[in-house]
């Protein structure tokens, strides 16, 4: 599929490849600097170091792109963090009511900005080729060699979320003290004495 | 300038006080040591490093606090259970300031504590951090433990909103069964900091600006952050690296402007060696706000930058 203008939709510390690829490699704390005829055969290849912003941006990128249809998870998994142990265990069991990944070990596993929707299309969209620990570059190579044109594309159309800050909810905030600049609901600056209440 | 109706609370840590209202204290300075990648670091499992390096750079940000009057702490990072209780031993021979003991990982963290109360150096601890994902296993080592000292971390992962920062401090915000202030008295914390967590750029990361000072007028505790966190994770700034890292140090350093305007008591300003740049931008925005706030009142201790720099 060929309507991938805008792709990816949320930015991050990784290098994007070819959004046509299957595949998209994450190297959890580990960084792998392929070199640009390799960089043709993935979509996106990049670390993620915690277990819920780093989520996050990974299942909006490739819900947002069919053509991704396998994830590598390879290179140094984040210590405490645990991200590549999280990135399985959202694959495998989604999240529980309050946004907490069920069945990870890092340290605070929650999904905010992300729906539920987006988490089933995700478990749904890919596959994950679990080889958390590897950082063999020639290893990795030859995996991506064997599934960068596997498949098909899947078969629904880019699901669009985490715009970034569009999604970010805004405060409506309540002018209640007496205050000229107002800090939150119940804490202002009054001018002109200078008092934070 | 301005002044907070609520008393601000002034804590004393290994004679290193931090807190009270906008001029009053000079900002204090926590420089990261033995972080991931340090390059002074050889075995981070085994805790082997270069002492003679690791002793020079806490050296060196000692130096800078004597010269401009900003007390500093020693941010102790380690990734294993031996590593911390060596980082732990070898900083406390070397100065005299207090230290931050700082893990990704809980059985590391709950170590450090151990380590520091067997050894009797617990009232120059602070644990890093109380936050969401605390377990029963920190809760039960931090109560049995000599240390009465604390961050208290305001990131909640399910609501990342200063009403969702905000509710986790004070009632758990349905993610921990009592708001982690209440949990920290209760694991025996007398001394509270709280860092409003600093997200990356584009997720938040300026509301811990606007955190601290609601959290500061609404409990008066000293409040601060690792406010660099935002210009490193910004892709954008870190590709600037390659045309001018001067471009990046800008907002590295620059960032604790910010958060000294914002209120702020104390900052984890990232690795240590940075402290020649940092201590002299504290300085600069300390005198200034202590300029800004003498009409209310406030009269700067002996020590501060304004005191000993002009």
């Amino acid at each position: 599929m060929n309507y991938m203008h805008g792709w990816p939709v949320v930015k991050g510390d990784y290098q994007v490849g070819s959004d046509k690829s299957r595949i998209c490699v994450v190297t959890l704390a580990s960084h792998f600097e392929l070199a640009p005829e390799c960089m043709k055969k993935v979509a996106l290849i990049g670390p993620c170091h915690t277990e819920n912003l780093g989520i996050e941006k990974i299942i909006a990128n490739v819900v947002a792109n069919p053509n991704i249809r396998f994830i590598l998870v390879c290179g140094e998994e984040s210590r405490g963090h645990m991200s590549g142990n999280t990135l399985k265990a959202i694959h495998a069991n989604a999240i529980d009511g309050n946004g907490r990944i069920i069945g990870s070990e890092g340290a605070i596993p929650f999904i905010e900005n992300i729906p539920e929707d987006a988490v089933r299309r995700f478990q749904a969209q890919v596959q994950l080729i679990d080889r958390i620990g590897e950082t063999d570059m020639q290893n990795i190579l030859r995996i991506i060699e064997e599934y960068y044109g596997k498949g098909d594309a899947f078969s629904e159309p880019p699901m669009i979320v985490l715009a970034g800050k569009k999604k970010r909810k805004r405060e409506r905030l309540e002018i209640r003290g007496r205050g000229d600049i107002v800090i939150s609901k119940d804490v202002s600056l009054d001018i002109s004495s200078g008092i934070i209440t | 300038m301005f002044r907070f109706q609520k008393e601000q609370k002034i804590i004393n840590i290994a004679g290193v006080k931090i807190g009270g209202q906008p001029g009053e204290l000079a900002t204090v300075l926590a420089g990261t040591i033995f972080y991931p990648n340090h390059r002074i670091v050889e075995d981070d499992g085994q805790g082997i490093f270069d002492k003679k390096k690791a002793e020079d750079i806490i050296n060196k940000q000692s130096a800078c606090a004597d010269e401009t009057g900003n007390p500093c702490i020693v941010h102790i990072f380690g990734s294993s259970e031996v590593g911390i209780k060596k980082y732990i031993e070898f900083v406390s021979g070397i100065t005299e300031a207090p230290f931050l003991i700082d893990s990704t990982e809980a059985r590391v963290r709950m170590e450090g504590v151990k380590y520091v109360t067997e050894v009797g150096l617990a009232d120059r601890a602070i644990n890093n951090s109380i936050n969401m994902a605390i377990t029963d296993d920190e809760i039960e080592v931090l109560k049995h433990s000599d240390v009465d000292a604390s961050i208290v971390m305001g990131f909640n992962a399910m609501d990342s909103s200063l009403e969702g920062r905000i509710a986790l401090l004070e009632n758990g915000a349905n993610v921990t069964e009592k708001g982690l202030i209440q949990i920290a008295e209760d694991c025996g914390i007398s001394k509270i900091l709280i860092d409003p967590s600093i997200t990356p750029i584009g997720n938040g990361a300026g509301i811990a600006l606007r955190m601290t000072l609601v959290a500061k007028a609404k409990w008066g505790f000293p409040v601060g952050s690792g406010i660099h966190n935002a210009p490193s994770s910004w892709n954008w700034l870190r590709n600037k690296k390659k045309d001018d890292i001067l471009i990046f140090k800008a907002c590295d350093v620059g960032s604790i402007g910010l958060q000294q305007m914002a209120a702020g008591d104390f900052i984890l300003y990232g690795p240590i060696e940075n402290a020649p740049y940092v201590f002299p931008m504290a300085a600069m925005a300390d005198i200034m706000i202590a300029e800004a706030a003498a009409d209310f009142d406030i009269t700067p201790e002996e020590n501060h930058p304004i005191n000993r720099l002009v």
